[in-house]
């Protein structure tokens, strides 16, 4: 009896000690990163503000924050006795009356020594988020850390707000800051359509066929790119801007299609008579990683664009219908229960073109519409678990993760 | 033997007392056990006899939605009425277009629901062209999870959502 008891608490531990994301357990570089306090001199404290500040720090897996807030003399260099120990003080000072002014000082602990200094002014309250992303940019760079200034970028989304109704919105990848940029009608598959996020790519369903427009986001022109009878995404877009990755389905069944926006001539890359879908361009857009049902089910193939050969990505699972690419990086969500309805747990990999090295990103709820980060460093997707959803961020190198909780209705599709 | 007989003579006071002050309920509206959930709304001008009773129907200008199986898109035999349906209505209006709109229920993710529906529209195009229709005024659409008409999380809610409408094109 008291082997039988061991033996169920064994188990019990097993399975609940053990779920928890993959990206959570390692732990080895914590002395590598600069720990940091933040010290707000502002005459008015902004808790969001600061959580925005120290979301930004633990993210970019070079910092190691104090999760407690400091408050302290912004323009002195006094530095508390118990602060000493840590590498770095940022001071800051923001003032949020009429528009967003954020000015930071970036300290050595052991001395008080200014180290870098910088002021932020923007006319839009709704914006300050992105002063905070911009603040920690610029101090990450300054310490010569790799880039992440992705954190600047907007992550545009389309959410379903009725029947046949949809809203495509802007956010800072916290989702603090939202904002519509498409309403009215059906609009569906944003995807920017330059480095500087100024124009983006979607469909539109107001006329009988599916439409993709290319629209300036800040002048609101927009030109027609191609329609399609039955579906018309834009899944990717070349790292030049000049060539994008097209579904469409003018026979009747999803396909993909290489456009060359310089010429307007279209490729069909793929000619399975099933579903075809979700083309992202790999080894230097010499092939495309796609999402294809040619075995009975939905899964991850690779194809050269000139070439007929198809090959599988991925080896397990038997629903793994989204996937996203970096450079010949390849991450993608299988649905690893089989209720046909239902919350369903889906988890997201990491695997390359060729299918090697492949680990688990997630372990526990629902993870869906992962999407890499510009320049590959960070993973986005969308967590559903019993707690509610959340925007996910798993940082590959440091292993950090952080989730947003988020009270979007239904996400239908994502990119930044 | 005493104390038992009193005990139980107490209680028996106690519980008769009450079942003199409780109302009878029996044939009162206000019965809990008479309220049911919400009453249905039926509109006689969507609904589709297809053979086993009256359906809900969301295709219009007569036409008969054709339902589909969790993340199938072949024709169901038990569907095949609803295409002949569908072939003589297609038939008889001419030369105006028909618009077959795919749709799904909510599991399944980005690009590859709207394909699923799209597949079965082009199901139904090809099993009326089986029908001898001549198919060169009908346009497919795929809605995707876009265009749910039961919202319930219910197996019998989810399949009233795995369709494909027709309807003219205006």
């Amino acid at each position: 009896m008291r082997r039988l008891l061991l033996l169920l608490l064994t188990l019990w531990f097993t399975t609940n000690l053990l779920a928890v994301d993959a990206t959570l357990k390692i732990e080895k570089d914590v002395e590598q990163r600069a720990r940091i306090a933040l010290v707000d001199g502002s005459a008015e404290h902004h808790e969001k503000f600061f959580d925005i500040l120290l979301s930004d720090l633990k993210i970019s897996g070079h910092f190691l924050a104090d999760s407690q807030m400091h408050r302290g003399g912004f323009s002195d260099s006094f530095i508390d006795l118990k602060l000493k120990n840590r590498d770095y003080l940022l001071k800051y000072n923001l003032i949020a009356d009429s528009g967003t002014k954020l000015y930071i000082r970036l300290l050595r602990a052991s001395d008080g020594t200014e180290l870098y200094k910088k002021s932020y002014s923007i006319p839009n309250s709704a914006k300050m988020p992105f002063v905070a992303h911009k603040a920690i940019s610029d101090i990450n760079a300054y310490l010569k850390y790799p880039d992440i200034s992705w954190i600047n970028r907007y992550v545009v989304f389309t959410r379903y707000t009725a029947s046949k109704t949809s809203e495509i919105m802007l956010a800072d990848y916290t989702f603090t800051y939202q904002k519509p940029i498409i309403r009215g009608g059906l609009n569906l598959f944003p995807k920017w359509a330059d480095a500087n996020q100024r124009t983006l790519y979607y469909t539109s369903y107001k006329g009988t066929l599916p439409t993709l427009y290319k629209i300036d986001i800040y002048t609101g022109k927009k030109s027609k790119i191609v329609s399609s009878e039955g579906m018309l995404v834009c899944s990717d877009v070349s790292k030049d801007y000049r060539k994008i990755l097209l579904t469409m389905a003018p026979h009747g069944h999803a396909d993909i299609y290489e456009l060359d926006l310089s010429t307007g001539s279209k490729k069909r890359v793929t000619t399975f008579n099933g579903i075809d879908v979700s083309g992202k361009y790999v080894d230097d857009e010499r092939s495309i990683v796609f999402v294809s049902n040619r075995l009975g089910y939905a899964n991850v193939f690779r194809k050269g664009i000139d070439t007929p050969g198809v090959a599988p990505v991925v080896y397990h699972g038997r629903n793994n219908n989204a996937c996203d690419t970096h450079d010949n990086r390849v991450v993608y969500s299988s649905r690893e229960s089989s209720s046909s309805f239902g919350r369903n747990t889906f988890n997201l990999y990491l695997t390359s073109s060729r299918g090697g090295d492949t680990r688990p990103l997630t372990t526990t709820g629902s993870n869906q519409f992962p999407r890499f980060s510009s320049d590959g460093s960070v993973v986005l997707y969308i967590k559903q678990s019993g707690r509610g959803s959340a925007i996910g961020y798993i940082n590959l190198a440091s292993a950090q993760s952080l989730l947003f909780p988020v009270s979007i209705n239904k996400i239908q599709s994502i990119d930044w | 033997m005493m104390k038992k007989i009193y005990i139980s003579t107490i209680a028996l006071l106690m519980f008769s007392g009450c079942a003199q002050n409780t109302p009878d309920v029996s044939g009162n509206m206000a019965d809990a056990n008479t309220l049911t959930s919400d009453t249905v709304t039926l509109d006689e001008n969507n609904m589709f006899e297809d053979g086993s009773g009256m359906h809900y129907n969301s295709s219009s200008d007569g036409f008969a939605s054709v339902y589909f199986d969790f993340d199938g898109y072949s024709i169901a035999p038990s569907m095949e009425k609803r295409v002949r349906h569908n072939a003589a209505k297609v038939q008889s209006v001419g030369s105006r277009q028909v618009k077959l709109e795919g749709n799904c229920d909510e599991f399944g993710t980005d690009e590859y629901n709207y394909a699923l529906g799209l597949k079965r529209a082009k199901a139904v195009k090809d099993a009326l062209a089986d029908q001898g229709v001549d198919t060169s005024n009908v346009v497919m659409v795929s809605f995707g999870e876009s265009s749910p008409v039961c919202n319930e999380t219910t197996d019998d809610c989810y399949a009233q959502n795995r369709r494909v409408d027709l309807r003219l094109v205006r």
